[in-house]
């Protein structure tokens, strides 16, 4: 059992480890570098450090994070499940449990297919290897933004009749298994009443039984069962908390500026609040 | 009590049941509904015998989870008098589980 597991490596969530870390606390973060700071060519407005390139600048986090205890994971973490005096993560196939929890993913500006989200959990799964079996002799359909997919599809195409996978990502050179339909066009919109029935692409229509979307990172309501969010922001106190007991959230994901000071700020409030 | 049901039994602990009933749609693959089991166990305490739970294994069960349209697990039906009324798709913290019962009973 973890004192803290922080999910999401940009400046939030390593500023939380180092805080946490500080005093003592058991912490595991979780996430790949931050994208953003990556990509940030130059940040002139971080007192102290002016002129900072980012790429240097997350090599620099990344290397005071491995001065403290922090185990760090490179796992996406799949959903985060209030236990009511725990949490239990799900990171890909790994079960870890904390006392206390802090979203510091960023904030995603990919747009999701239309309806995705009124779907999930009806015809739309995010986890091939959780919902496969619901549909065992049926037809599905794999849209794969990420490598990973490839894995899933190959699964499906074992236990599904039919399977279709429309590729975001490059998949050349990647072992397919034969059976499966490979459609390259462009996912738009899915439709039904009660369900997920048809999912529109630009130049076709696709009818089956499931739709699995593989992606790197999934929307909030996906993440946390039960978290408040308001336009893609999670609900926070002053202390960082969320609606949910001892689930925090620190950085651009708890809204507007999506500033490099608020979000180291953030991030050790969140870590050092009791 | 917490009581399972499969397709031969369902109509008989679900349909025609006196209470109300939340049926719990779960498989032993199935990660999120390990985690929900021990939630639904407090939320059939805390409610205190006003709610039946069923919980009905879809691997054992298909007919049942097909007739009401299950797609993803865990997912939670409420019946009352025979009729579906609210339906909880994916883990949900007991407070919420509580709370949409409570809303679709009017408790």
């Amino acid at each position: 059992m973890y004192d803290i597991a922080i999910i999401g490596k940009g400046p939030a969530g390593i500023s939380a480890a180092i805080s946490a870390c500080s005093r003592g606390k058991k912490t595991i973060i979780f996430g790949g570098d931050s994208k953003k700071v990556l990509l940030s060519p130059l940040i002139d407005n971080y007192p102290g450090l002016p002129n900072i390139k980012g790429p240097e600048l997350m090599e620099s986090l990344n290397n005071h994070l491995r001065k403290t205890t922090t185990t760090i994971s490179e796992k996406t973490v799949l959903t985060v499940y209030s236990m009511g005096t725990y949490f239990s993560i799900q990171a890909q196939d790994d079960i870890i449990e904390s006392k206390k929890v802090i979203i510091t993913t960023g904030v995603n500006f990919k747009k999701s297919i239309e309806n995705e989200d009124k779907f999930l959990g009806r015809g739309v799964s995010y986890c091939a290897t959780c919902d496969a079996a619901l549909f065992k002799n049926k037809e599905t359909c794999v849209i794969g933004y990420n490598e990973e997919s490839i894995d899933d599809v190959n699964f499906l195409s074992t236990l599904c009749n039919k399977v279709y996978f429309i590729p975001m990502t490059n998949i050349k050179n990647k072992n397919i298994d034969d059976r499966v339909n490979v459609i390259n066009d462009i996912p738009k919109e899915f439709k039904g009443n009660m369900k997920a029935e048809e999912l529109i692409l630009e130049n076709s229509t696709i009818k089956c039984d499931g739709y699995f979307v593989i992606k790197d990172s999934y929307p909030l309501t996906s993440l946390v069962p039960g978290l408040k969010i308001d336009n893609s922001h999670i609900i926070v106190d002053k202390n960082m908390e969320t609606n949910i007991k001892g689930l925090f959230a620190a950085g651009d994901v708890t809204g507007k500026p999506y500033q490099l000071a608020k979000a180291i700020g953030e991030g050790q409030v969140a870590a050092l609040y009791e | 009590m917490i009581i399972n049901a499969d397709d031969f039994s369902f109509d008989q602990e679900v349909i025609n049941a006196d209470k109300p009933v939340l049926v719990d749609f779960w498989a032993q693959w199935c990660m999120p509904c390990k985690m929900l089991s021990p939630i639904i166990d407090e939320v059939a305490k805390s409610l205190d015998g006003k709610v039946e739970i069923v919980k009905v294994n879809i691997d054992e069960s298909p007919e049942a989870a097909y007739q009401n349209d299950i797609t993803s697990i865990p997912t939670m039906v409420l019946f009352k008098g025979g009729k579906p009324v609210s339906k909880i798709v994916g883990f949900q913290p007991k407070e919420q589980i509580e709370q949409a019962i409570k809303e679709a009973l009017d408790i």
